[in-house]
């Protein structure tokens, strides 16, 4: 299988940048998603990996074979695109088998490719059923099994699950995530969706502008953003952020009125900016202890799995904090927080994190 | 007290409504013209001018056999066979290519191209007819059907790309893009995986067009000749024969002239209607 190296990679439609000075490398035989808001460049950056955008200046390498003006057809990919490409009036068989029929394959191995892939996404009834018998999530289904079935050494997927209705999506999510764990290609996801990401990547490289701005595995973009957006961009809700007008810096020590203890920042202090923490990580409590700072319920709401997101007031401080169980406090009820200095990210005055 | 709005009733369908029957009304009102060819041509010679008309009577064949048989009928038959189709197969072919190409790689200005194409058809006919014959004239064109293939390709490749466009934006860039990925050429995307999907437009574009050059009798009258004249010339040389004008034999020739046109659009019908939606509806040349 191949490495993907982006060198320098540049893409522009006029005046619009839309994938900036990109040098970065996509591990062989893994998963690596592509995550970043709509416009970021994301999916012109996978065009380019598919040979259907050419950069406008830097080099695309398949391990150290340059491939940036290869002719898509002659680089042995698998693409799924955001709809499901099918072809109608055709079974679904003949949808997965369409492709193998160029490669010079004996009817046996078409046949058992076939098999093989209806059996791993699961729609091995439905190989005899014409195509237009089907919901999206199968028709997408499909589509994956195509770019499987040809085994090529890179496999591109371009939101895949977006236009799915919610049902299919997941069974779509748990059959991609059986899949991606059985194949040993390179693997490409783009998303806009935070949970998809999660859920498939090995690493996620997370895009803004054109550029991408962090690349690491889930847990740890998650934990551990580099900046601002990361830290914005992924979760949900995503980091509370405590302006600068609600910290301040004495000596080494970070203190803010969200927290009792001073947070220690080394040398780095005076270059702190912003902090963030997750809403998980303020532990909120019903009564109150010496080392607690004391807040308001503002908001309540339920969240998925009878987890409550709750608005917090600290004089003119807002944040939000997630607590795993209905404490009996409604709004407009005092509660006690406690956080741990570990689970607070320093950010400086470009939005980087310390 | 409280007042409770109930929603009126619609009224009940009966098995036939009166929109139904006034539709089949005027639907058979402009069914009546080829109605009355068919059943000139099948009546018996003598009976063709009785008044009040006939409407009952027995049906010969004798006119369409006369018809046939007389001198050059069956050559004309043969000549608009050869043009029309040859003409509108080419057509809808180069239209094939050209519209793919609009629709797919977006030639800058393509707007303005596409108007242009179709600004042949903002001029009358007539304004063409002198221009032609010279052209013809000097070319040795004329009364061959090299030349009127030429002229009636020429004729039905605006509409047909503009039909086919259509059709063609239709069909999701990601099939070419997803054939490119698994190794295709451009042309086997284009014949095989655009052009299944766009046969509804096909057929239209060819019905259209089948129809108009089926039917178009100016340039032919002008730049065909005795070699190449079709139907509509041959009809109209042929209606006075014998010194006056011969019923009979002009229905007899109508009939069989519509023949052909009425299977094409009978069997075709539905992908006539798909064209239609497009709001592409031609008049004459």
């Amino acid at each position: 299988m191949y490495d993907i190296n982006l060198k320098n990679v540049t893409k522009g439609f006029g005046n619009l940048q839309a994938v900036n000075d990109i040098t970065f490398t996509i591990p062989k035989s893994s998963v690596t998603v592509l995550l970043g808001p709509s416009g970021c460049g994301k999916t012109t950056l996978m065009r380019m990996i598919a040979g259907l955008e050419t950069p406008t200046s830097g080099s695309i390498f398949f391990d150290d074979i340059d491939v940036t003006r290869v002719p898509t057809k002659r680089r042995n990919l698998g693409m799924v695109f955001q709809y499901p490409v099918i072809y109608r009036g055709t079974s679904v068989k003949r949808n997965l088998e369409l492709p193998l029929l160029s490669e010079k394959l004996s009817a046996g191995e078409i046949s058992k490719r076939v098999n093989d892939v209806a059996d791993l996404l699961g729609i091995s009834g439905d190989l005899n059923k014409m195509v237009e018998e089907l919901d999206n999530g199968t028709r997408q289904k499909i589509a994956v099994g195509r770019a499987i079935a040809r085994q090529p050494q890179i496999i591109l997927f371009d939101e895949p699950i977006t236009n799915i209705d919610i049902t299919a999506k997941l069974e779509l999510k748990r059959s991609l995530k059986e899949v991606f764990s059985r194949l040993s290609q390179t693997i490409v996801y783009v998303t806009h969706d935070q949970t998809e990401a999660m859920t498939l990547a090995d690493q996620i490289a997370l895009m803004q502008d054109g550029v991408i701005t962090q690349c690491a595995p889930p847990k740890e973009i998650y934990e551990k953003p580099k900046s601002q957006f990361a830290g914005w961009f992924l979760g949900n809700p995503g980091i509370n952020f405590i302006e600068k007008e609600h910290i301040s810096v004495a000596g080494s020590g970070i203190n803010s009125s969200l927290f009792s203890q001073t947070i220690d920042a080394g040398s780095h202090a005076s270059q702190v900016k912003v902090l963030g923490v997750r809403a998980e990580a303020i532990e909120v409590k019903t009564t109150q202890s010496p080392e607690a700072r004391s807040a308001r319920v503002v908001r309540k709401s339920l969240g998925i799995g009878g987890q409550y997101l709750l608005d917090l007031e600290y004089g003119s401080l807002k944040v939000k904090a997630r607590v795993a169980h209905q404490l009996g406090r409604e709004i407009g009820d005092q509660v006690w927080t406690t956080i741990t200095s570990s689970d607070v990210i320093m950010f400086n005055e470009a939005g980087v994190a310390i | 007290m409280s007042t409770t709005t109930v929603m009126k009733p619609s009224r009940r369908k009966g098995p036939i409504s009166f929109l139904t029957i006034l539709g089949w009304f005027t639907a058979i009102l402009f069914f009546l013209p080829i109605a009355w060819i068919i059943s000139t041509a099948l009546k018996p010679k003598n009976t063709v001018l009785d008044i009040p008309p006939k409407f009952v009577f027995m049906p010969t064949f004798q006119n369409l056999v006369d018809a046939v048989s007389f001198s050059n009928t069956l050559q004309y038959f043969v000549h608009s066979a050869i043009y029309s189709f040859t003409s509108v197969f080419l057509a809808i072919f180069v239209a094939f290519l050209a519209s793919y190409s609009f629709s797919r790689f977006k030639p800058a200005g393509t707007d303005f191209l596409m108007f242009l194409l179709l600004s042949t058809r903002f001029v009358p006919a007539a304004a063409f007819v002198i221009p032609f014959f010279q052209l013809f004239n000097v070319l040795k064109l004329k009364d061959s059907f090299l030349g009127l293939i030429i002229f009636y390709t020429m004729f039905s490749i605006p509409f047909s790309v503009w039909i086919l466009k259509g059709f063609m934006d239709g069909v999701s860039t990601k099939f070419d893009e997803t054939g490119m990925v698994y190794g295709a050429s451009r042309w086997h995307i284009m014949f095989k995986v655009v052009l299944p999907q766009v046969r509804s437009g096909l057929v239209a574009a060819f019905v259209f067009n089948i129809i108009f050059v089926w039917n178009e009798f100016l340039f032919n009258f002008q730049l065909g000749g005795l070699k190449t004249y079709g139907i509509p010339v041959g009809l109209f040389t042929s209606i006075t024969k014998g010194g006056q004008v011969d019923w009979s034999f002009v229905a007899s020739i109508g009939t069989l002239y519509v023949m052909p046109l009425a299977l094409v659009i009978f069997f075709f019908q539905k992908y006539l209607l798909v064209g239609l939606t497009f709001g592409t509806v031609r008049g004459e040349v």
